[in-house]
């Protein structure tokens, strides 16, 4: 039971491409966009009805930009959007229907506002959790006195990774890390090695999703226990993290390398110049090894 | 003997007004100037670009801690071993003065976490010796391949060394002019040969000898203020120095390991392991140089930690928060903008909060919104 004094913080991170969703429509129409954010919805529900001090936060990861579905800043400066939703009727509990419609309503102004480059069609998933750490670290410092926060973060992630992101990724996993902030990821289509390696360094869990009509299920089964109770749970085992790096040269993934000790860039051959900071290298030279003189046995 | 520019002590200085820094308002209050000192205290940290300049990043760094009668010392609360014990250092290897523990060199930063939380109850009698920690140092940093820099970290407490005398004849000459000379011969031996870069963190009071050890190997000697001020030399000293000339740049052959499950290994009991690509000896931490086939092993991640160094963030601009036009929410927390100034990033022009700009250059290490800005185009 967690006590008044503990504020469970819980960002969700929903990759909210355009061009993955939009061909998911056509080969598997009973999943779309608003299917998935229904399960976003009872994930985000289901974590604040568990206790009141618990917090959430929505942020929809697009090609171009990353944008906070809740809380928003419309909200917070007092919109009359919130005056509606606080006669529903249902007897709802006030804040999850506040939250349910803030989020349906960004995601509208998000989707139709926001056009797609042509160069551009990788989901801006490091962008996303830098963001999200930001709002973590703000969070924990407007705290009260006395009060302490865990927070973790969950990815929800559609489209494919981007290599390009590689060093952001690694500097945004690092950061989490120093804060003790768990990163979950939540994978829907192909298997992604950044994301392993998020979770494997950070602590959190890793899932690839069998069939995507029941996202709301494992969300609820796997992912809304917090740290604590998850070592009493039996939980989807861990994955096995692809390790290797990929050299500089060709891009391939290498398991022996040669390293550069003044960039530390990755090459798969030996030579004597680095391409990335051209440093010349010393080359070890064989030994010269002198021979010996063999006493000549006396034979006498 | 050695003449170097004597910088004016302290004392010699006239009297510092510190009093005159507090001024109240109108009203009688301290508030803004409170509040002026705490925000000047959270931008204190200067960030300096060095420029195009060559920096070590595969360090060896030995870290000494004197555990002398002087540590048991209550100035820094509870004592002052305790003090030093809790303060953050990663990547080191441990050594104490009169203590025969010893941690053998490693790049996994828990067997040295594990082995300073043991260290806590260490009972600190008798005097320490500089010169047998330094070379029981040296004997093992000699050994360390060209290309890694070499340096000491001495956290020294007491005012006084003990060392073994035994090479002048004891005639008129003063002990401590002979400590001296004795001392400033095998510092030329680091410094010339060996390349060794000694760095003193002083707790009591500035020591001569200290004084000319650093100079001469060109480390840097500082004495504490309080706590927080002793945090922050640490924190200093995590930064990879720039390089000297002297060193050599060589490409190392490194392995990433393969990872398997197995039932049983004899190092430790544990499931599953690292095994070496070359000659499958199996492993449980790393990074290790294989002690089979000499392959360093490491995983990418282990690289990935210290690319910000090599390409470090500059620094946003800091301007009054009147200047802002359009809203007033920062744009990584989505928080209001109350602080009296805002720093906008020189490559994207987004605006941040100081909470979000101290974030951003102590632990992520890029902009959030120029992530964006870039993966776009």
């Amino acid at each position: 039971m967690a006590s008044e004094d503990e504020v469970n913080l819980l960002v969700i991170v929903v990759d909210v491409n355009p061009i993955w969703w939009g061909q998911q429509a056509q080969r598997e129409p009973q999943f779309t966009l608003s299917k998935c954010l229904d399960a976003v919805m009872v994930m985000g529900n289901s974590h604040m009805a568990m206790t009141r001090t618990n917090r959430l936060a929505v942020i929809a990861s697009h090609c171009q930009d990353s944008h906070f579905l809740y809380p928003s800043k419309s909200w917070r400066t007092g919109d009359s959007g919130g005056d509606d939703a606080s006669s529903s009727g249902d007897g709802k509990y006030e804040l999850l229907a506040v939250a349910n419609n803030l989020i349906a309503e960004e995601i509208r102004n998000v989707m139709s506002r926001t056009e797609v480059r042509g160069n551009s069609t990788d989901t801006l998933l490091a962008g996303s959790l830098a963001k999200a750490l930001c709002y973590v670290n703000r969070v924990s410092k407007d705290l009260e006195v006395g009060q302490e926060i865990k927070s973790r973060i969950l990815v929800i992630k559609a489209a494919e990774d981007c290599a390009r992101q590689y060093m952001n990724f690694m500097n945004v996993i690092f950061a989490a890390q120093k804060q003790n902030i768990l990163i979950d990821a939540c994978v829907l289509d192909s298997e992604s090695g950044l994301l392993q390696q998020a979770c494997d360094i950070t602590g959190g869990l890793y899932l690839k999703i069998p069939q995507r009509v029941a996202l709301a299920q494992y969300l609820l089964w796997v992912f809304l226990p917090d740290s604590e109770q998850r070592s009493q749970l039996v939980l989807p085992p861990p994955a096995h993290v692809d390790y290797r790096a990929a050299c500089f040269c060709h891009r391939n993934l290498i398991e022996i390398g040669y390293v550069c000790s003044v960039c530390l860039s990755i090459f798969c051959n030996f030579s004597p110049i680095c391409t990335t900071c051209e440093t010349a290298f010393k080359i070890q030279l064989p030994q010269m090894v002198k021979p010996k003189k063999k006493k000549l046995k006396q034979t006498m | 003997m050695d003449e170097e520019p004597e910088r004016a002590k302290r004392w010699e200085g006239g009297y510092e007004r510190t009093w005159e820094v507090l001024k109240e308002d109108e009203s009688g209050s301290l508030k803004a100037t409170v509040e002026e000192i705490l925000y000047q205290s959270k931008r204190k940290r200067v960030i300096e670009s060095h420029g195009q300049v060559r920096l070590g990043m595969m360090r060896h760094l030995f870290v000494v801690i004197d555990c002398s009668r002087s540590m048991e010392d209550q100035d820094l609360k509870p004592n002052r071993l305790t003090s030093t014990l809790k303060l953050p250092v990663c990547d080191i290897m441990h050594i104490q003065c009169k203590v025969i523990c010893f941690v053998s060199p490693s790049g996994n930063p828990k067997k040295h976490i594990a082995a300073l939380k043991k260290a806590v109850d260490t009972v600190c009698v008798g005097e320490p010796s500089l010169y047998n920690s330094l070379n029981l140092a040296i004997q093992t940093l000699k050994h360390m391949p060209g290309h890694t820099s070499r340096e000491i970290l001495i956290i020294l407490s007491s005012l006084t060394t003990c060392d073994p005398a035994n090479i002048y004849e004891m005639t008129k000459v003063n002990i401590m002019y002979m400590l001296l000379t004795f001392l400033i011969c095998s510092t030329d031996n680091l410094s010339c040969s060996l390349n060794v870069r000694v760095s003193i963190i002083g707790l009591s009071a500035e020591v001569r000898v200290c004084t000319v050890l650093t100079r001469e190997t060109g480390g840097s000697y500082h004495v504490i203020l309080d706590e927080s001020h002793f945090k922050e030399l640490l924190t200093l000293h995590v930064k990879p120095p720039p390089t000297s000339s002297s060193s050599e740049c060589s490409l190392i052959r490194m392995g990433q390991y393969r990872l398997e499950n197995c039932d049983f290994t004899l190092v430790g009991l544990s499931l599953g392991g690292y095994f070496c690509p070359q000659c499958h000896s199996n492993y449980t931490e790393l990074p290790v140089e294989c002690k089979v086939c000499g392959l360093t092993l490491v995983s990418a991640p282990h690289l990935a930690r210290s690319f910000h160094h090599l390409f470090p963030l500059e620094a946003f601009i800091e301007s009054p928060v009147e200047e802002l036009q359009g809203n007033g929410f920062c744009q990584a927390c989505q928080g209001e903008l109350k602080d009296k100034s805002i720093f906008t990033c020189p490559s994207c022009r987004s605006v941040f909060c100081v909470e979000c700009d101290l974030f951003i250059h102590d632990s992520l290490h890029c902009c959030p919104c120029c992530i964006h800005s870039q993966t776009a185009s």
